[in-house]
């Protein structure tokens, strides 16, 4: 959200920071003054940023939002990537600027570059937090941003925690603030849990917590999909019998599920077009899997594929231009391309077996499955070049699914010895365990920035 | 890791704010309220399909009718999976790893198959097409397909009426067995038989 009136200097930082994370990068900036050369030392490569315990100027702090900001928003701006969070006890008292002065230069100390400080005003039905930034580069700690954000007080549920939507609106800000992307911890995972035979999905925050089920059929349910709006799910259950298609809404649940394709044979592998007017979806009602695009409203189908061997895992690029997909019509699996109307094939992967391709939402990059003995994650550029692994000797590592800023990814792997999720970076650092669960969690889908 | 040159520009835009601040000498404050979090998704009314049931609270407890005209229903109905039974008569054959052709072996299995078939006439079959673990999952339910079809084909091509066969991929989700050997491996990648009397 763009249309708040962010102060000049923001709007300048923002815009001198647009494509900073954007892959590869060259060198933009000129070299650091030697007084970063002196904060950074320590070899971090990232920026240290300093959260103390948010100060209540209004009312009573009985959900503890003092500690609980800090603490999840902290954690996102690690999830970022782009932050290290340094620690420290210090409280800012209220409205003390000498004992504020004096906490930055105990953060400083400790290797701050910025420090985020929360105002609280607590209404029993209404919270505001006012979060300023502050660069502790600076001997003067002079402040650099202040923004407002606030939240209804609203029951709390396993899906629904606005106190960690909160503290998940505060942290995407500051990234934004800093790199010129807004962050991704305002979003949801959905994946699959429990073993073969009895798959149920689940939607959780981002980061693992807050894990609702979505489907208690008892039957096997698989590749949750998150629409473009967020609001649904599209995935393939067997809780009709057959390999069906459906959709669900995970946030309205008077809401029933939507049949979307029950063909005869299989009816599987839904990817949203980037409108989320239509699903690419792979059927074998005429014979043989081959992949359909199927309008939502209107029920219309659209058959792009027609080939005597395996067409599945459609995904569109961004553009809703071009879907990649699977096929093994040039022996084992193999990553192709083609238009939207099915027209264009060409092949994007050579020697291998490759599935699962999900287009990058920045269009760049396809990333995908491949079997060498155990599984791994690789990607390469939709004009097939630069094939790279993301993932190597940890086990299997597969199914990925894009954060919507195409920065990170989603996927499972069994390196622990049973199967989680797991998030990276997309160059494959940083890569961090999010759910703990003690059945298998798999099939992940990374939702969009939520409405 | 964040590289070295985005170290290098977030630090010097840092460093820009800090020049720029230094003019400000104020809290940049921002007047309107920001990016208000939204209430919980759940708040916004959303519109009940008239044909939605009623499923238990938090999630999709039964399957609706699709709204309006999205729902791509099956031409003919199915004959319902739970029905079918195994039967001992009917002997199971195997797949090698991410092939779904008809073996050498496995075709005399599917002659005494088509032969019982013929003499008991009266019963519909269903195929189910499996899968090992390895491989991912959605490649796996059309690998399945494809195994059931190829099987189906074979029952065909043997005179069985393809109207009493009914086929269906449960990709790798179903494992006869469950060790991560070859040879339990090679047990999963299977196609089955279950009939029913018509």
């Amino acid at each position: 959200m763009r249309r708040i009136a962010i102060a000049v200097l923001f709007a300048l930082l923002a815009v001198a920071t647009v494509g900073v994370w954007a892959p590869p990068s060259p060198v933009r900036a000129q070299a650091p003054p030697d007084i970063y050369i002196n904060v950074t030392g320590g070899g971090s490569k990232k920026l240290n940023i300093a959260i103390p315990e948010f100060t209540v100027v209004t009312g009573s702090d009985s959900a503890g939002l003092a500690k609980m900001i800090p603490t999840v928003a902290g954690n996102d701006l690690t999830l970022s990537g782009s932050f290290s969070v340094v620690a420290g006890a210090d409280r800012v008292p209220a409205n003390n600027p000498d004992a504020l002065r004096q906490v930055w230069s105990n953060f400083a100390a400790a290797g701050a570059h910025a420090g985020a400080h929360g105002l609280l005003t607590l209404r029993a039905d209404r919270v505001e937090a006012e979060v300023r930034l502050y660069d502790l580069t600076s001997p003067t700690f002079p402040p650099i941003a202040s923004r407002k954000f606030d939240a209804a007080v609203t029951p709390l549920s396993p899906g629904f925690d606005w106190r960690r939507r909160l503290a998940h609106k505060i942290a995407d800000d500051i990234v934004l603030q800093f790199t010129g992307d807004r962050g991704v911890a305002d979003t949801k995972i959905s994946y699959v849990v429990g073993p073969s035979g009895a798959k149920e999905i689940v939607v959780a925050d981002y980061d693992g917590v807050g894990t609702s089920p979505v489907t208690r059929n008892g039957s096997i349910n698989l590749s949750p999909v998150w629409s473009p709006d967020a609001r649904s799910i599209a995935f393939t259950s067997f809780m009709n019998g057959y390999p069906d298609l459906f959709r669900l809404f995970p946030f309205e649940p008077r809401r029933g599920v939507q049949t979307l394709a029950s063909f005869h044979g299989i009816n599987s592998s839904p990817s949203w077009s980037p409108d989320g007017q239509s699903l690419a979806l792979t059927l074998s009602k005429d014979g043989n899997p081959e992949i359909y695009v199927l309008t939502v409203q209107s029920g219309a189908l659209q058959r792009l594929t027609r080939h005597a061997s395996i067409d599945t895992e459609p995904t569109w690029s961004p553009t809703g231009q071009q879907i990649a997909f699977v096929s093994d019509r040039a022996g084992a699996p193999k990553i192709f391309v083609m238009e939207r109307d099915g027209s264009n094939v060409r092949q994007v992967t050579t020697s291998g077996f490759h599935t699962q391709p999900r287009w990058s939402p920045k269009g760049d990059t396809i990333v995908y499955t491949q079997r060498e003995g155990v599984h791994n994650l690789w990607v390469i550029t939709p004009g097939g070049t630069n094939p790279r692994p993301l993932t190597s000797g940890q086990g299997d590592n597969q199914g990925a699914s894009w954060a919507p800023d195409g920065r990170h990814l989603v996927f499972q792997s069994n390196r622990s010895g049973r199967w989680q999720v797991y998030m990276m970076l997309l160059d494959g650092m940083e890569t961090t365990q999010i759910t703990t669960g003690a059945g298998d969690a798999t099939s992940p889908s990374w939702s969009p920035r939520l409405p | 890791m964040v590289t070295r040159a985005a170290q290098v520009t977030m630090l010097s835009l840092l460093l820009a704010g800090l020049v720029i601040t230094g003019c400000a000498k104020r809290p940049a404050t921002t007047a309107s309220t920001a990016a208000a979090p939204a209430p919980a998704p759940s708040a916004a009314p959303a519109p009940v399909p008239p044909s939605a049931s009623a499923p238990s609270s938090g999630g999709a407890a039964a399957a609706a009718p699709a709204a309006g005209a999205a729902a791509a229903a099956p031409q003919t109905p199915r004959p319902v999976p739970k029905e079918f039974m195994a039967v001992a008569a009917l002997k199971e054959v195997h797949f090698d790893f991410d092939k779904y052709d008809i073996r050498a072996e496995d075709a005399k299995t599917l002659d005494a198959n088509a032969a019982w078939l013929k003499s008991n006439a009266d019963n519909l079959v269903l195929i189910e097409g499996h899968c090992d673990e390895r491989g991912t999952n959605e490649y796996n339910l059309a690998l399945g397909e494809r195994r059931a079809k190829a099987t189906m084909n074979y029952l065909v091509s043997q005179g069985i009426q393809a109207n009493r066969i009914t086929i269906i991929s449960y990709g790798e989700e179903r494992p006869v067995c469950n060790e991560k050997t070859e040879a339990c491996w090679a047990k999963n990648r299977r196609a089955n038989f279950l009939v029913k009397p018509r």
